[in-house]
């Protein structure tokens, strides 16, 4: 019955596309894309098919069973997680429940013990301004990184203008934060310390335990922000001393627009709501609980958990692939952050003597993301790897690959093929390589001032 | 309580899983479900005790299930180009 549905499918959809170009001749609204047989052009530029996709940091493909397991809530069981009084809610209510031990089952935390929020932002904001409001009339002083998310940093900022003090860590070259550092700067009037588990931009893993258990002894409460580690490196809310934990839907395979957030029993952390109304979630994050998207989110964890040897094992394999494919024909190509210490699916390389934009705008059959802002309104290279130490010229070319659960052999092999031959190809006619090529030390060179 | 399914039942899973893979529109799914479907079947190859056969043989059973329902709901919404993997390059 199904290939038979197929088959209707198939023979129909040429009418389907006769009738969109009928609607397109129209829509003269829309000039800066078109789309035919034989490619797209958006935002000038035109590419013959769908880029291969190497940005899993800034989202993740939903995994079919995960979608699975949502659209039943999109479709007959519509109902509200709150309402009490008939089937729809219980039936609702009862997959939220099963969600939230899913979730809290990755962690090894308590289902009592997880919020549900629109995602790791909202749930950074509620640990960081709603932790330091909370306990405002003692606590006056935030310790963090300076390699945070904008949403921790932002936060904090905010924190600031209403008169508490924060201290911005630096990092080491190699992106890990010193302890010492941390311990050093804890005060009497510390009301939390927050350092993220894997950094989104250059991949690098924090050494969480350390710091947890250093800020359990010090009796410090401590966030941390997981949304790129869980579901990929193992999380223990018990081993890590963790007293908040930001987590996100959509890095790990599962829908936008929701999150949670880890909040401990034992000892008990209390944070001011930012959000404000029925008391839903414990008071904690009131409005109704959007049960597709956090069955979504309850799905991709259990599927995480079964799959993250399996996943982990590929990953780490198509990176050595992708970076010997790239170290075979090229130098001068450095690995922001340690090397050690991170996490496999996410490679941050810069290519020394290369222009970044122009890299980004040759890789155009590539989807990857840039360390620095440049495809942005500023044109300031990225916190994180000024953080690290990195020459502003070395970080305007740099470029995140990242590899997930769907990444083909085939895909990295065409990534570097791609690579190679525009770095190459900007190298060829860059000045400055030739001169390096002849051995002149660029940095000693006196340019002449017009 | 189910018997043990024997040699030619899963073999015939097997396949079903692999031919359901192949109807998927998206090549990284396509690709991903077919891979997956082996490294599976491999992974228990050496499986011996009956109910965790059994238990390895209807959880199969299931993700086939979902993959079938999956493969319908892709194929509603192929976008109008495909991937550069499956377009021939020079």
């Amino acid at each position: 019955m199904a290939s038979r549905l197929l088959q209707t499918l198939k023979t129909t959809s040429p009418t389907c596309r006769l009738l969109s170009h009928l609607s397109t001749a129209t829509a003269v609204v829309a000039k800066e894309s078109y789309e035919d047989a034989d490619g797209i052009s958006m935002k000038g530029v035109k590419i013959s098919g769908r880029p291969l996709y190497l940005d899993v940091q800034a989202t993740s493909p939903v995994d079919p069973r995960v979608l699975d397991a949502m659209l039943p809530y999109y479709l007959s069981s519509f109902g509200n997680p709150h309402s009490r009084t008939h089937l729809y809610g219980w039936e609702s209510e009862l997959a939220v429940e099963k969600a939230r031990a899913e979730v809290a089952a990755l962690i090894n935390a308590s289902p009592k013990e997880i919020v549900f929020t629109s995602g790791a932002t909202e749930s950074n904001n509620i640990s960081v301004k709603g932790v330091m409001h909370f306990y405002k009339d003692k606590k006056r002083h935030v310790i963090t990184t300076q390699t945070e998310h904008k949403c921790v940093l932002d936060s904090c900022r905010h924190l600031q203008q209403e008169g508490f003090e924060v201290t911005y860590l630096p990092v080491g070259s190699d992106g890990i934060v010193d302890i010492d550092q941390i311990r050093s700067a804890i005060r009497p009037d510390t009301g939390l310390v927050s350092v993220m588990t894997v950094n989104n931009e250059i991949g690098v893993i924090q050494p969480i335990e350390e710091i947890g258990k250093m800020c359990k002894e010090l009796g410090v409460p401590f966030h941390t922000d997981a949304a790129q580690a869980l579901g990929k490196i193992p999380i223990d809310v018990e081993k890590m001393n963790v007293s908040l934990m930001s987590l996100s839907g959509h890095k790990i395979y599962g829908p936008k627009g929701v999150g949670a957030l880890y909040m401990r029993r034992r000892p008990r952390i209390r944070v001011e709501p930012q959000m404000n109304g029925g008391g839903q979630e414990r008071g904690i994050r009131s409005g109704t609980v959007p049960t597709p998207l956090v069955v979504g989110m309850g799905a991709a964890c259990e599927l995480a958990m079964k799959e993250m040897e399996y996943d982990d094992e590929r990953i780490t394999a198509l990176q050595k692939r992708l970076l010997n494919g790239i170290n075979a024909k090229l130098d001068g190509v450095v690995v922001n952050g340690s090397r050690e210490r991170r996490y496999a699916g996410n490679l941050n390389l810069s290519f020394a003597y290369v222009e970044g934009e122009s890299l980004l705008m040759g890789l155009k059959e590539v989807a990857v993301s840039s360390g620095s802002a440049c495809t942005s309104a500023s044109l300031e290279p990225s916190y994180v790897l000024r953080a690290l130490g990195v020459d502003e010229d070395m970080a305007h070319t740099s470029i995140r690959f990242g590899i997930g659960r769907f990444t083909t052999d085939a895909e990295i092999d065409r990534a570097v093929e791609l690579t190679v031959q525009q770095v190459e190809k900007l190298r060829e006619m860059s000045p400055l390589y030739e001169m390096v090529k002849e051995g002149i030390d660029i940095k000693s060179i006196q340019w002449a001032q017009h | 309580m189910a018997s043990t399914p024997s040699k030619s039942q899963i073999l015939s899973l097997f396949r079903s899983l692999l031919r359901t893979a192949r109807d998927f529109s998206d090549y990284n799914i396509r690709e991903y479900t077919k891979r997956r479907t082996i490294d599976g079947f491999r992974h228990n190859r050496h499986v011996s005790d009956p109910s965790s056969i059994a238990a390895a043989y209807s959880d199969a059973e299931s993700q086939l299930q979902i993959a079938r329902r999956q493969v319908i709901v892709y194929s509603l919404y192929v976008p109008k180009l495909k991937s550069v993997m499956e377009i021939k390059h020079a």
